[in-house]
């Protein structure tokens, strides 16, 4: 009886060991910093329209249509996605605290949907993080926020300090990778979304407006 | 009379004066307009047409432009294609749906009733030929440069999406040459077909994806 108590206990106790292997970025040093906070200036400025051509991949199926995303004022931001076509398929109010659905066609009125969108969407839209740490490595700057209970982390280039790239992640693991390409690092051209925990990817690519 | 009143007096007579512009057709009127409309649809075989799309969103600055082109064939082959700011096309072909997305393709399988009734909505909204009692719940306007049809779907199904649909009718022609789709929330897709070009040849393989 002991004897399986015990072994029990170890193969418990080694399943907790691996799943509490921390999360951290690979081969980069911590810096000494005074910086308190940093900024992602995508989607930043509300005299913009930021719209995008998109493309949805979930569960091998896809999805395509148009994304638009405004600044409406200091903590809202409105983001609609569309048909090609222009029927609206989703209109939602999104701040960092709260969260309001104007209208959602009822194919994707699911909770789940719903939630990943509007975490997503946070993430992709939040504008001040607060520096928890500092990290570099030769070629980019990692800002660590802590956010609830999650880590974002925040790449910058040093050569241009372009906002590059944004991981969400637990204590534990990488949960959403976002990635940016800019060529002024205030409008996005290209921009891909991609989860690790669900098989979701969406794409966002500049149109010219 | 305070200044402000006097201001909102002047502003709502110019309003009312504006929308007065617009009459609606007397009983003789609407007969002889549809009578014209559908002697002419009977006779189109083919349909060529520029397209340019306006998605308005009330909270954008400005409207998002898309554009292409449509081919019609006669009963029921049909290719929208939009070319700026990027490469879509959507052709209905016998019950099918063949998407062409920037290169990437895919089928939807039709043979719905729902299949038939967006050929249906996007035939007629570009012949006219939408007189349907059944369907729809029709009124008939016409100021200096059209004959406006007022389309409120009666299906609840239909009605989630689409809140009215308006065909634009010059004067002097029996074919539409604006649609407004109009959507619960009053944002609204508005395509205004240009270089229209009635019973040109029009091969099949127009219609290949």
């Amino acid at each position: 009886m002991q004897k399986w108590m015990i072994r029990l206990l170890i193969i418990s106790f080694s399943v907790l060991l691996f799943s509490c292997k921390t999360y951290k970025i690979d081969d980069v040093v911590k810096v000494e910093t005074k910086e308190k906070v940093t900024y992602n200036n995508y989607f930043s400025d509300s005299e913009m329209d930021y719209v995008y051509k998109t493309q949805i991949e979930v569960y091998g199926n896809s999805l395509s249509g148009i994304f638009v995303a405004k600044k409406m004022n200091d903590s809202i931001h409105r983001v609609v996605f569309t048909t090609d076509f222009g029927n609206k398929l989703l209109d939602f109010e999104i701040s960092e605290k709260d969260f309001k659905v104007n209208y959602i066609i009822e194919d994707l009125d699911r909770k789940l949907i719903v939630n990943t969108l509007k975490k997503d969407f946070q993430l992709l839209l939040k504008h001040k993080f607060l520096v928890e740490e500092v990290l570099e490595n030769e070629l980019d700057i990692i800002y660590k926020s802590k956010q609830d209970k999650k880590y974002n982390y925040l790449f910058k280039s040093k050569q241009d300090n372009k906002t590059f790239k944004l991981i969400s992640a637990s204590k534990s693991k990488e949960k959403v990778v976002i990635t940016f390409e800019s060529k002024d690092n205030k409008f996005a051209d290209n921009i891909i979304i991609l989860h690790h925990n669900i098989k979701l990817k969406i794409e966002l690519n500049k149109i010219e407006n | 009379m305070q200044m402000k009143q006097i201001s909102s007096i002047v502003f709502l007579f110019f309003t009312t004066l504006f929308f007065a512009q617009e009459t609606k057709m007397n009983a003789t009127e609407i007969a002889k307009f549809k009578s014209t409309v559908e002697k002419e649809s009977k006779t189109i075989k083919t349909i060529k047409t520029d397209f340019i799309q306006y998605k308005h969103l009330d909270f954008l600055s400005k409207d998002i432009e898309t554009s292409g082109k449509m081919t019609f064939k006669s009963p029921n082959l049909l290719n929208w294609q939009y070319t700026k700011p990027y490469e879509y096309s959507i052709i209905f072909k016998n019950n099918k749906v063949y998407i062409n997305d920037q290169g990437k393709k895919s089928t939807v399988d039709g043979g719905s009733k729902m299949f038939e009734k967006i050929n249906k909505l996007i035939v007629g909204s570009v012949s006219g030929n939408m007189f349907d009692d059944k369907e729809f719940v029709i009124s008939y306007f016409k100021n200096k440069e059209f004959y406006i049809t007022k389309l409120a779907p009666k299906t609840a199904t239909i009605k989630k999406y689409i809140k009215e649909v308006e065909l634009y009718f010059p004067i002097n022609e029996p074919t539409v040459s604006q649609v407004k789709l109009i959507e619960p929330s009053n944002d609204f897709t508005r395509i205004v077909f240009k270089n229209k070009v009635i019973n040109a040849k029009v091969d099949d393989s127009a219609f290949n994806n």
